[in-house]
């Protein structure tokens, strides 16, 4: 009782205190004041970039200011109508709701205006597949920065060691496995207690792989039936197989995901998936010499209608409150961080990719070079969206791959359960309705 | 005239009782203040949000009566999650207090190891819980934890699970771990009960030839009705309003097999933005507890060494 107690009082209270007062964290009225998610990557970019921006427009003041829970203080700013003017939530915010309480606004009539440098507009400078996840009704809410690829990881070293190759297909999948397991060493491990690894891992790419990318999409856009599709059902029971031939490493179920990549990075797991956050995540828990994790993508099913060179990537996107004060020098602002050069400063100094094009002619850490590769030769690019868009489906089909997983459910029963959440959001009249855009 | 000192009297001694008055109303005003401003006020406007459909994230809001508290007594991941919770409180709560009992009175004794015993016996109440959850993840970890180790080297390989991991195993296993935490308190309370029972009596009681189990029975346990049904609201309070050892040990998985009340009211508030269904959560889950703690009291009202009421 405490805890909810003190979580209403949080939320209800500066509920109360803003609209009594408005805006009381506010400095000076011409400051801009920036939240960011302090994630792997840290603040100190947006910082000096803030710095960098008042030397060029004197008068304006930028104040940047962020940490690991930034979500949790832009929640209660959000409801008392007194958000910064320029945020970049994090994970732990959901975006759609803000987009439809309007409570951030549409940005396409600055993405149509001239970007930082150079000519043409500033939409064309970001990347068309990640401009697309932040639109809704034709309309572009939230911005990319940064993004990830999700796909699978090795050790050069181990695979070397042992003449392994990573597999490309599923057969080569199943023969190396084989001699993984031979060797002593649990083939693949996987972030078991949060399973949405396992369906951005395992399961929507082989959907992917074996009916094409429509089967992943239909599903994610709620189409009736997509989620006990042949080709969905299939991805299930190459799972069970995978399984059943005892290629998961045993006790990954309940494993966290620093505690899966933790046998990966020792060396008791050959392989894991994960998204190229993996390397910065675990950096201080590296072998300091003999292990270098490499990427690689999902093995595709033989025969399968599927893209190959498709990949899976994640954003976290930024948005703009539509109460706001400073809007315009904070879409400026914002212009600024993700100009060519800017952007070309975060690969290099982050190691991560960049949603502007160009950024990755910039000098890769060896462990996204295999990403950044796979992304340029990708003819599809998709994201796990269903999640964002429809949490509690997400929620239903993620338990669901747990009992999947541990072998509790059958791959039909698994399909079923997936397909009845899927039918309850279809039937949901609260719920607004997104559809997966392709080109 | 002949009235006017007793009134002059009565009206000075009101001019006092009016001081007095202020004098505490001074004293009790601020605590009952932010009481009723912290506590009172968000708790009643929890009650005003559960009428509503609020995803949350602004004052936007939708009016939908009792609907949120009818989803809820049909949505059988509740009364899943509650059956968690209530399998806490009794499987949970009877070994806490069988242990607590035993080991209140092992540690009332003299000796090296009932000193020692003393020592330690808090120590796990005194651990975060933060830190509890991450620990004993540890220990059930599969691949390098201590339990799944002891078990190997006694031989006994097969019986290594993955605790966590696995729909039967999981809940049992966060239960040791509730019972692990909350034991100290209970001793602790249970021993400081101890102490209050006369020496005369548990003489007496020996005199007459009761010992073991009997003079638990007819002396100790009587002595100690008070002490233990305060214990008994806390077991109620403390199983009902699980939330961190869940959620940082397995999340409520897998497959919701350990979800409790909170986790699922976590669920709906902050991943799915339904936080009126989240408010309604809280305010059955305030009801239960209440219920349930007062339903302890009436049960309990009776003290045994009363006598029975004629």
């Amino acid at each position: 009782m405490r805890w909810w107690v003190c979580l209403v009082a949080g939320v209800l209270l500066s509920a109360g205190c803003g609209r009594a007062r408005h805006a009381p964290e506010r400095g000076a009225s011409s400051e801009v004041e920036v939240a960011v998610f302090k994630g792997g990557y840290g603040i100190d970019f947006f910082e000096k970039a803030a710095r960098e921006y008042e030397a060029k427009h004197p008068g304006v003041k930028i104040k940047v200011w962020g940490n690991p829970r930034v979500w949790e203080q832009l929640r209660p700013r959000f409801v008392a109508g007194s958000p910064p003017d320029l945020c970049y939530p994090g994970w732990g915010l959901d975006h759609w709701s803000l987009v439809y309480d309007k409570q951030v606004i549409a940005l396409d009539e600055y993405l149509d205006g001239p970007p930082e440098d150079g000519t043409g507009t500033w939409r064309e400078t970001f990347e068309p597949s990640l401009l697309r996840l932040g639109q809704y009704e034709g309309k572009t809410y939230m911005l990319p920065y940064f993004y990830s690829i999700n796909g699978w990881w090795y050790d050069r070293f181990l695979f070397e060691k042992h003449g392994w190759t990573p597999p490309r297909t599923w057969s080569e999948l199943l023969g190396v496995c084989a001699k993984i397991k031979a060797a002593g060493i649990a083939p693949i491990t996987f972030q078991g207690k949060y399973p949405a690894y396992t369906v951005s891992g395992f399961l929507f790419p082989w959907a992917a792989s074996i009916g094409g990318q429509k089967a992943v999409d239909d599903a994610q856009s709620l189409v009736p039936g997509a989620w006990k599709s042949p080709a969905m059902l299939e991805a299930a029971r190459r799972i069970k197989e995978l399984r059943d031939r005892g290629y998961f490493q045993a006790g990954a179920n309940g494993m966290s995901h620093t505690e899966a990549q933790m046998e990966f990075v020792q060396g008791r797991a050959a392989m894991i998936p994960c998204g190229t956050w993996l390397h910065s995540e675990m950096r201080n828990q590296l072998p300091p010499s003999g292990f270098e994790m490499r990427f690689f993508l999902p093995p595709v099913i033989d025969g399968g209608k599927g893209d190959a060179t498709a990949v899976c990537i994640g954003i976290e996107p930024w948005m703009v409150p539509a109460k706001g004060r400073m809007r315009e020098h904070a879409i400026g602002y914002y212009r600024y961080l993700t100009s060519l050069p800017k952007a070309k400063e975060f690969v290099e100094q982050k190691g991560t990719l960049m949603a502007i094009k160009g950024s990755d002619n910039a000098k890769l850490p060896p462990h996204l070079v295999g990403a950044a590769d796979a992304f340029r030769r990708a003819k599809t690019v998709w994201s796990v969206e269903y999640v964002q868009w429809y949490p509690k489906l997400g929620t239903a089909t993620q338990n669901a791959m747990a009992a999947l997983m541990n072998g509790e459910i059958t791959p039909e029963a698994f399909c079923q359960r997936c397909e009845e959440a899927a039918e309850q959001a279809r039937n949901d009249a609260t719920l607004p309705k997104h559809r997966v855009q392709r080109d | 005239m002949a009235h006017a000192v007793p009134r002059r009297r009565s009206e000075a001694g009101r001019a006092r009782g009016v001081q007095r008055g202020a004098f505490v109303a001074a004293f009790l005003l601020p605590a009952t203040a932010l009481y009723v401003l912290f506590v009172m006020w968000p708790v009643a406007q929890a009650f005003i949000f559960s009428l509503y459909r609020w995803r949350g994230v602004s004052m936007e809001r939708t009016f939908t009566g009792l609907g949120n508290f009818a989803q809820l007594v049909a949505d059988p991941v509740f009364l899943r999650a509650l059956s968690h919770n209530l399998a806490l409180l009794f499987f949970g709560g009877a070994v806490i207090l069988c242990v607590a009992i035993a080991v209140s009175h092992a540690i009332h004794t003299e000796g090296r190891a009932a000193r020692a015993l003393r020592a330690v016996y808090l120590f796990p109440q005194v651990i975060s819980m933060v830190v509890v959850a991450v620990l004993w993840s540890f220990v059930y970890n599969p691949s390098f934890g201590v339990l799944n180790g002891t078990l190997r080297a006694a031989g006994l390989g097969h019986w290594a699970l993955d605790w966590l991991g696995s729909s039967r195993t999981a809940l049992p296993a966060v239960g040791v771990v509730f019972v692990w935490h909350a034991l100290g308190f209970h001793i602790m309370l249970l021993s400081a009960g101890l102490r209050t029972i006369p020496v005369e009596v548990t003489e007496a009681a020996v005199l007459d030839g009761a010992a073991g189990l009997q003079r638990l029975r007819s002396v100790t346990l009587p002595m100690l009705w008070p002490v233990l049904r305060v214990s008994m609201v806390y077991l109620v309070i403390g199983s009902l309003n699980t939330f961190a050892l869940v959620y940082l040990m397995t999340v409520g998985g897998p497959d919701r097999s350990t979800e409790v009340m909170l986790t699922y009211l976590y669920e709906h508030g902050f991943k799915h933005s339904e936080f009126g269904y989240a408010t309604a959560l809280a305010v059955a889950n305030f009801g239960i507890v209440m219920l349930l703690s007062g339903a302890v009291m009436a049960a309990m009202r009776r003290d045994p060494t009363e006598g029975s009421p004629a």
